[in-house]
């Protein structure tokens, strides 16, 4: 498979912050591929970059084998960008401002009028063609949001947090959306809080962190260099009684997090640390309701790499 | 090029959907035209009403100057009694009063005419002409009495050859242009205001588009800032175009104000004062980070420099240090062209205030390039 984009040694400064510090990719052709990172990581500012939104300060990027910055209108024809907040028109209807994004792309006349339509039809908004965003569900204004950067069937589609504060019924729709622009042929790039999508639908995922890749793969890649890790997840009554450092002094245990009355101790494999962990529990009078031991996913694979959750 | 016309169309028809835009952009200069009809309609010729108090009865003399009076041209006359005439003159609904006191035929018979009362609020400005047709005639009948030293006889005899002569004094009345001057110059100072104001608001649009974060969408396609930029200039100016004609078409052929410039010449300036509108509202926009910010900053540099440019009240009220201020305001050269054209001085002979007009418009017009060009923030470069 060819690359589709080729990121070569990218680093972006602003005054002595370095926002991405000599970055390199290849994202191939017909993949989703997943960008993680949390707040401030250079995720935003790298996919800013990528749509010739801001100039690199050092290093190429290339789109279908053309530097985009000596190609900038090609690259920008080819790339079809889904921003994290809504860019559409509340004063235009829907038609109106699928039209209008796709106009930006040179099509008139009936090929406008087609695409306009099959853009619409394709995120579940033809029949609300005549209807206004104002009027429109938030779920339904993120689909609209998608079909502005689909119409003019883009070779590149970057999609930042596309499922930001919407209902689960659209969350499913747009991810089925995005597998079937997948399977249509249109290659992905996907940024998302949401480890569980990136893991659903990503077929090759980078973790970015301080605007450096820390690691990159598949899924199953990823979670292979934390083999030596495991999950173990403890259901308790009530959060209040737990003390963390006193688990975290506990041998093997890397990290603790507690949340939605449940623990979650990520620990070294070898360790047999289980019966310590139960002791101190009770020891800090928790009910325990649930104890489950789990092989390391995304989630785990984040925090071991950068310290941090992906929601911080 | 297709981008351009593209996003011109779009910025267009989503601007003037809303019907409260046709009030804004093409209504207020109309309303701007009125306002000043209304300011100076007032002085277009109407006839002097004048007040008379007859307190000599039925006295011939007495009454044949009264007759004098009502003859003349642009004067109508009501008689009343004195308390009526103070009233009215200072309810402004007389411009002068007249009192023929008890006695006056006699002593004009006598050739020794007693005083006559003029009263007026207004000031010599009003009563000049009667005062100055009423001494006249006085002076004739007074002369006559005294020519014939007492004879009785011979005073009718002359005085009726007088009355029956055919040699009559008559008032023509001369067109006054300076009020349709000032309406003019009133109404392209509310024209300019609002072409400011509209001019920002248009470019207010790219803040606008900023905040919705469409502008991002929109460079991420191949638009670029430049193009986007460009389209707004080109709605700007075919906003401004409009008003400019509108307004010159309602004040020609509805409101009959001849602006006594040819409009051709006319909208040349107009257009070349609308350059600077729209440079000063990017030079707003390039330093102002939201629509709010924007909006302040232009009524805080609109209405002012209007105001001392003189589009809201004339320049000749202004104290000398408010003229000289004015100067450094383009608004200020366009009145005056506009000024200097009414008076007849020849339209390439104000080259120095057309190539002023220009150099406000392309300063203006290179600082907003220079701060545009400095904004390295993605929620804000253009």
């Amino acid at each position: 498979m060819s690359n589709v984009l080729e990121i070569r040694n990218l680093t972006k400064k602003f005054g002595d912050f370095i926002a991405v510090d000599n970055m390199s990719l290849a994202v191939r052709e017909g993949e989703i591929f997943g960008f993680l990172g949390a707040n401030g990581a250079g995720k935003s500012t790298t996919i800013n970059m990528i749509s010739s939104l801001l100039r690199s300060t050092k290093g190429e990027i290339d789109l279908l084998g053309k530097n985009i910055a000596k190609n900038a209108k090609f690259a920008k024809s080819n790339i079809g960008v889904v921003p994290q907040d809504l860019a559409i028109y509340e004063d235009m209807t829907a038609y109106e401002n699928v039209s209008f994004f796709a106009g930006l792309y040179g099509l008139r006349g009936e090929q406008l009028k087609e695409r306009t339509v099959e853009a619409l039809e394709f995120v579940g908004l033809g029949d609300k063609h005549k209807a206004y965003p104002k009027n429109f569900s938030g779920g339904m204004k993120r689909r609209l949001n998608i079909a502005c950067a689909i119409a003019h069937r883009p070779k590149l589609i970057i999609m930042d947090e596309p499922t930001v504060g919407i209902d689960p019924q659209s969350r499913n729709y747009i991810l089925n959306s995005v597998r079937k622009l997948n399977d249509m042929g249109c290659t992905i790039i996907y940024t998302s809080h949401y480890m569980e999508e990136v893991e659903e639908i990503c077929t090759r995922i980078a973790i970015v962190d301080h605007g450096k890749i820390i690691a990159e793969g598949t899924k199953e890649q990823l979670k292979a260099i934390i083999t030596d890790t495991k999950d173990i997840w403890i259901g308790i009554k009530s959060e209040d009684e737990i003390k963390v450092e006193s688990l975290k002094q506990i041998p093997g245990v890397a990290t603790v997090r507690i949340e939605d009355q449940m623990v979650m101790i990520n620990s070294k494999a070898e360790v047999n640390n289980l019966n310590q962990i139960i002791q101190q529990l009770i020891r800090d009078r928790a009910e325990i309701r649930s104890v489950e031991e789990q092989a390391p996913n995304l989630e785990t694979v984040f925090l071991t790499l950068t310290g941090r959750n992906l929601r911080d | 090029m297709n981008e351009i016309l593209w996003l011109v169309r779009k910025t267009l028809r989503s601007t003037f959907r809303k019907k409260s835009s046709w009030l804004v952009f093409i209504g207020l200069p109309l309303i701007g035209v009125l306002v000043s009809m209304l300011l100076y309609g007032s002085f277009n010729g109407q006839p002097l009403r004048v007040g008379i108090v007859n307190a000599d009865g039925d006295q011939a003399l007495t009454q044949d100057a009264i007759q004098f009076i009502q003859g003349l041209d642009q004067v109508k006359i009501t008689l009343m009694d004195d308390e009526t005439l103070r009233s009215d003159i200072a309810a402004g609904k007389l411009d002068t009063g007249i009192r023929f006191g008890a006695g006056f035929g006699e002593s004009l018979g006598a050739g020794r005419p007693a005083d006559v009362q003029v009263l007026s609020v207004k000031g010599a400005s009003v009563t000049a002409y009667v005062k100055a047709m009423l001494n006249d005639y006085l002076g004739n009948v007074a002369s006559i009495a005294q020519s014939v030293q007492g004879d009785k006889a011979a005073f009718d005899r002359l005085y009726e050859a007088y009355r029956q002569s055919s040699f009559k004094v008559s008032a023509e009345t001369l067109e006054d242009t300076s009020h349709v001057k000032d309406m003019t110059y009133q109404s392209l100072g509310f024209l300019i205001a609002f072409m400011m104001f509209s001019s920002v608001n248009l470019t207010e649009l790219i803040l606008k588009e900023k905040e919705n974060r469409t502008f991002l969408r929109l460079l991420s396609s191949p638009v670029s800032a430049r193009t986007y930029v460009l389209s707004n200039v080109l709605v700007n100016l075919f906003v401004i175009v409009i008003q400019i004609v509108a307004t010159l078409f309602f004040m020609k052929n509805v409101f009959h104000i001849d602006s006594g410039i040819p409009t051709g010449e006319l909208i040349t300036v107009l257009l070349l004062f609308g350059l600077a509108a729209i440079s000063l509202s990017l030079l707003i926009v390039a330093f102002a980070k939201t629509t709010a910010s924007a909006g302040a900053l232009s009524n805080l540099i609109v209405t002012p420099t209007c105001l001392l440019a003189g589009c809201y009240f004339p320049m000749d009220i202004m104290p000398d240090a408010v003229k000289r201020i004015s100067n450094f305001l383009p608004q200020h050269w366009l009145l005056d062209t506009v000024n200097k054209l009414q008076h007849g001085e020849a339209f390439g002979s104000l080259y120095l205030n057309l190539a002023i007009l220009l150099a406000f418009a392309a300063a203006f017009a290179l600082i907003a390039i220079y701060r545009f060009g400095r904004n390295n923030d993605t929620r804000l470069f253009v």
